[in-house]
C-alpha cells in the first residue's frame, strides 16, 4: 500500500478521450478529461444522462467496445499506462486491483451459477487459498453488505434475490479483493437510505482501512456531499468543473453547477417552484462548436460560440471551463 | 359529487379499507434459466401490501416512502384500479368499487390515472403523440374526433411540450419530454386523482426540477389530488402534504409533512431521516444497519421492523402492533407507544 504523501496516484487520467465511429458520426462521450485520485480519496463523478461518465468508467477498465475506442490520452494506474496494454493485463488487473460496480448488477452476476460458486472463483482467480476460505470470505463480504442470512443465500441463484440485493451482492464481489481502485457506477441509486448508507458504511471503512480509492458515478449530489473528497462536473462528455467537494458545492463557479445544486429540493423551500436548468442535455453527435451549454446557459454570449479551456479561477487546485464563471461565490469570504 | 365523511372529518377523495394483495412470485428469466439448468427453484407467495387501510383528501398530496420491494408501486397499482386487491376495499368518492355499475366503474377509472417511473416503457414506441395523448379523451367522449387534435395540442401546452411534435415518436424526445407526454397522456381524460409511481426517479436533477414544478402548478390549477410514490425522502419532503411510511407491505407511520420530519415516531422512520443524505452534510461517517434486513417472502414474526429495530423487546417478535393515532392526524403502528 502506497504512503499517502507525495506517493504516485492511484489514478492519474491525462487528456482522455472516447470516441464512438458510428455510421451517422463521431459520438466524442469522453472528450479531453483529466483527472486523478489519490490512494484512499474518493472522487465524486456527477453529472447529467448521457454526459460520459460510464464510458469514463469503462475507458478505466478497458472495457470500451466498438465501435468506441480510446481515441487519445492517458490512463495511468500507480504510474503504469494502460492506454494500449494487453488484453492479458486488463484481466490480470480487473477484478483484482481495479474492479467497477456496475449501473446493472446482472453485468457482474451469472444467472447460472450460485452465488457461493460466483464468489470463490472470483477469489481464487487472483489468490492461493483454498475453497473453505474463499468461502468464508464470500460469506463475511455478504454480510457486510447487508444480506440476511449469508450462509443460506451463498446457495441461492441470483434470480432469488430482489433487484436491491443483486446490487449489494455485486457490490460484495467488487469488494472481495480489496482493490486499489474501484470505480462505482451508480450503485445506490434504487436502495433505501437506510441500505443505502450500509453500503456507503462499508465502502468508506475500504478506504481508510486498505487505501482502495474511489471513483463514485452519480447524478445525486447529497450522496457526493456525503461520501466524497473532491467532485468532477461532467457536461457533454467534458469536465466543466473539478474542485473540492466544499469549494465546489459551497461555491459553484460553471453555471450549470450552480444550476445543478440550485434545482436540488432540499435548497429550495418548501413547497415553492424548485430552481431549474431550462432546456435539454445536447446530443453527443455532431455537437456544434463552442461552449456545449450554450443554449441553455443564463450566461451565454458571443464569447461562448468559442470552446472554453481549462482555467483555474482561483490560482490554485480548481478547473474550470467556463468564458463567464460566478466568480461572485469566491468574492464572498467566509468568516 | 356526493362525498363522504372519513374519521378525521375531512372530505376524502380515496379511500382504502384493510387492503392486501398476495402475488404468487413466478421465475423471472434469469430463474427460468437456472430452473431449465437443473437448479433447485420454486415459486413464492408474496404479501406485497398486508392490510392497508388510509384516507385521502380532495386536494392533497400524500407521499407514500419505503424501501424498495415494501409494496408501494403494489399499493399504488389498486388504488389507479391496474390491480384487484386480494382483500379489503376501494372507494372514490364514497362509493365503493366493487359496488359501481359498469358505467361509475368507468367513470372512476377516469378520474385516477397513474403516472409511470420510466417514460420510454410505459410508452407504445409506434404512436405519435396525436395517438398516445388523443386516444382515451376520443373513446370515453372527453371530445369528438374533429376536436381531438386542438385539443392535443392545448394538453401538450399545459405540460410543456411544443405542439409542433404532435406527430412525433417518443424516441425523439429527450428523457423530461418523454415523462411529460405520459403526464398529457394522463390529464388528457381529465383525471381527479394521480398516482404518480417514482414519476422523477429516472430523471435529472436538472430535469426533475423541472417536472416536479409541473406537477405542482397542475396541482393549482386543476385541483389535482396525488399519491406520489418516492424513495427520494428529499423530493416528498418538498412536496407532500402528508407522508405514508410502508415497511415490509405494512404502514407504519402517517403524519403531516411537518410532524413527520421534526418529530417521527417509528424506530423505522427515524432510521430512514437519519440516512437522508443532504448538500451540507458532508463527509459523513455513515452508519451500518444494525441486526438483520428481512426478506419480503418470508417476513418476520410480530413487527416486521423487530430483528432491525434497537428498541425490540420479546413482544415485538410475538405480537403485530396496530396502527393506531398517536396524536391528532397522527398514526404509527408500534409498540413503543402502547405504554
Ligand atoms: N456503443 C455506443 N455507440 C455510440 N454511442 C455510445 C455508445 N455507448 C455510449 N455512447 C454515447 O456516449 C455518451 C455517454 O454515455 P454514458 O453511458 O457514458 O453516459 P452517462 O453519463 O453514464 O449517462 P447515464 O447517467 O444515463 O448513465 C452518450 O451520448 C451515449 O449515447
Ligand atoms: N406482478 C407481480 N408478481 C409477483 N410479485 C410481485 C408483482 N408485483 C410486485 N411483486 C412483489 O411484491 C413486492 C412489492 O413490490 P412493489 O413493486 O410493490 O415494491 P415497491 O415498494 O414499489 O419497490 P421499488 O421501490 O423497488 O419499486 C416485491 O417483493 C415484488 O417482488
Ligand atoms: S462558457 Fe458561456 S455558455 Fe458556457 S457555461 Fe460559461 S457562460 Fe455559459
Ligand atoms: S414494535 Fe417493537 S420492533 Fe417494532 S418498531 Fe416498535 S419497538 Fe421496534
Ligand atoms: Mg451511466
Ligand atoms: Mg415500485
Amino acid at each position: 500500500m502506497a504512503g499517502s504523501n507525495g506517493s504516485v496516484p492511484t489514478l492519474d487520467v491525462e487528456n482522455l478521450q472516447t470516441y464512438f465511429f458510428t455510421k451517422a458520426g463521431v459520438v466524442k462521450a469522453v472528450d479531453e478529461v483529466s483527472f486523478s485520485v489519490q490512494p484512499g480519496k474518493v472522487l465524486g463523478l456527477v453529472g447529467e444522462s448521457g454526459s460520459g461518465k460510464t464510458v469514463t468508467g469503462f475507458s478505466i477498465m478497458g472495457l470500451v467496445d466498438e465501435p468506441g475506442r480510446i481515441a487519445g490520452g492517458h490512463i495511468k494506474f500507480r504510474g503504469e499506462d494502460l492506454v494500449g496494454a494487453s488484453e492479458d493485463r486488463w484481466q490480470q488487473l480487473r477484478g483484482n486491483q481495479i474492479a467497477m460496480i456496475f449501473q446493472d448488477p446482472m453485468m457482474t452476476l451469472n444467472p447460472v451459477l450460485r452465488i457461493d460458486t460466483q464468489m470463490i472463483e472470483a477469489i481464487q482467480a487472483h489468490e492461493n487459498v483454498s475453497r473453505d476460505e474463499a468461502r468464508q470470505r464470500s460469506r463475511d463480504a455478504l454480510g457486510q453488505v447487508g444480506i440476511p442470512s449469508p450462509d443460506e443465500r451463498l446457495k441461492a441463484y441470483p434470480h432469488q434475490f430482489s433487484g436491491g440485493m443483486r446490487q449489494r451482492v455485486s457490490i460484495a464481489i467488487a469488494l472481495l479483493n480489496k482493490p486499489d481502485l474501484i470505480v462505482a457506477d451508480e450503485p445506490t441509486t434504487a436502495l433505501d437510505v437506510t441500505i443505502q448508507a450500509q453500503i456507503l458504511y462499508e465502502a468508506q471503512k475500504l478506504c481508510k482501512e486498505t487505501g482502495t480509492a474511489m471513483i463514485w458515478i452519480t447524478h445525486d449530489l447529497t450522496v457526493v456531499a456525503g461520501l466524497a473528497d473532491e467532485v468532477a462536473v461532467m457536461y457533454a462528455g467534458r469536465l466543466v468543473e473539478h474542485g473540492s467537494v466544499d469549494d465546489v458545492l459551497d461555491k459553484p463557479l460553471h453555471p450549470y453547477t450552480h444550476g445543478l445544486i440550485g434545482s436540488v429540493p432540499s435548497r429550495n423551500k418548501r413547497g415553492k417552484p424548485l430552481e431549474q436548468i431550462p432546456g435539454m442535455t445536447p446530443s453527443l453527435l455532431n455537437l456544434p462548436p463552442g461552449c456545449a451549454f450554450k443554449t441553455r446557459c443564463p450566461r451565454a454570449d458571443a464569447a461562448c460560440e468559442t470552446a472554453p479551456d481549462v482555467t483555474k479561477p482561483d490560482g490554485g487546485h480548481r478547473l474550470l471551463r467556463c468564458h463567464h464563471p460566478h466568480l461572485d461565490e469566491l468574492a464572498e469570504v467566509p468568516a | 359529487m356526493s362525498a363522504s365523511e372519513n374519521p378525521g372529518g375531512e372530505t376524502s377523495i380515496v379511500d382504502l379499507r384493510g387492503i392486501s394483495k398476495r402475488f404468487v412470485k413466478h421465475l423471472d428469466l434469469a430463474g427460468k434459466i437456472a430452473q431449465k439448468l437443473g437448479a433447485d427453484v420454486r415459486e413464492e407467495t408474496v404479501y406485497a401490501v398486508d392490510d392497508v387501510s388510509l384516507s385521502i383528501a380532495d386536494g392533497e398530496v400524500v407521499g407514500l416512502v419505503g424501501e424498495s420491494g415494501c409494496g408501494k408501486s403494489t399499493l399504488g397499482r389498486v388504488v389507479a384500479g391496474v390491480h384487484q386487491p386480494s382483500d379489503g376495499m376501494v372507494s372514490f368518492r364514497g362509493k365503493a368499487m366493487n359496488e359501481m355499475t359498469g358505467l361509475e366503474a368507468r367513470d372512476a377509472a377516469l378520474k385516477i390515472q397513474m403516472i409511470f417511473q420510466d417514460p420510454m416503457s410505459s410508452l407504445n414506441p409506434r404512436l405519435r403523440v396525436m395517438d398516445i395523448v388523443g386516444e382515451a379523451p376520443v373513446v370515453h367522449g372527453v371530445v369528438d374526433k374533429n376536436g381531438a387534435e386542438e385539443y392535443v395540442k392545448q394538453v401538450m401546452l399545459r405540460v410543456g411540450l411544443d405542439p409542433d411534435f404532435i406527430r412525433r415518436y417518443p424516441h425523439q424526445f429527450s428523457g423530461g419530454q418523454r415523462q411529460r407526454i405520459g403526464i398529457a397522456r394522463a390529464l388528457a381524460v381529465n383525471p381527479e386523482f394521480l398516482v404518480c409511481d417514482e414519476s422523477v426517479a429516472a430523471l435529472d436533477v436538472s430535469i426533475q426540477a423541472q417536472v416536479l414544478n409541473l406537477f405542482m402548478k397542475l396541482r393549482e390549477d386543476l385541483n389535482l389530488t396525488y399519491l406520489f410514490i418516492s424513495h427520494d425522502l428529499g423530493v416528498v419532503e418538498h412536496l407532500s402534504d402528508r407522508v405514508v411510511i410502508m415497511y415490509l407491505g405494512r404502514v407504519v407511520e402517517i403524519a403531516t409533512t411537518e410532524a413527520l420530519f421534526k418529530e417521527p415516531n417509528h424506530p423505522y422512520t427515524k432510521a430512514l431521516l437519519a440516512e437522508v443524505p443532504r448538500l451540507d452534510a458532508r463527509r459523513r461517517t455513515f452508519e451500518p444497519v444494525k441486526g438483520e434486513i428481512p426478506s419480503p417472502i418470508d417476513p418476520p414474526s410480530g413487527c416486521h421492523f423487530h430483528p432491525r429495530c434497537p428498541f425490540a423487546t420479546k413482544l415485538c417478535a410475538e405480537s403485530q402492533p396496530i396502527l393506531r393515532e398517536i396524536a391528532p392526524g397522527r398514526h404509527a403502528a408500534c409498540h413503543l407507544n402502547d405504554g
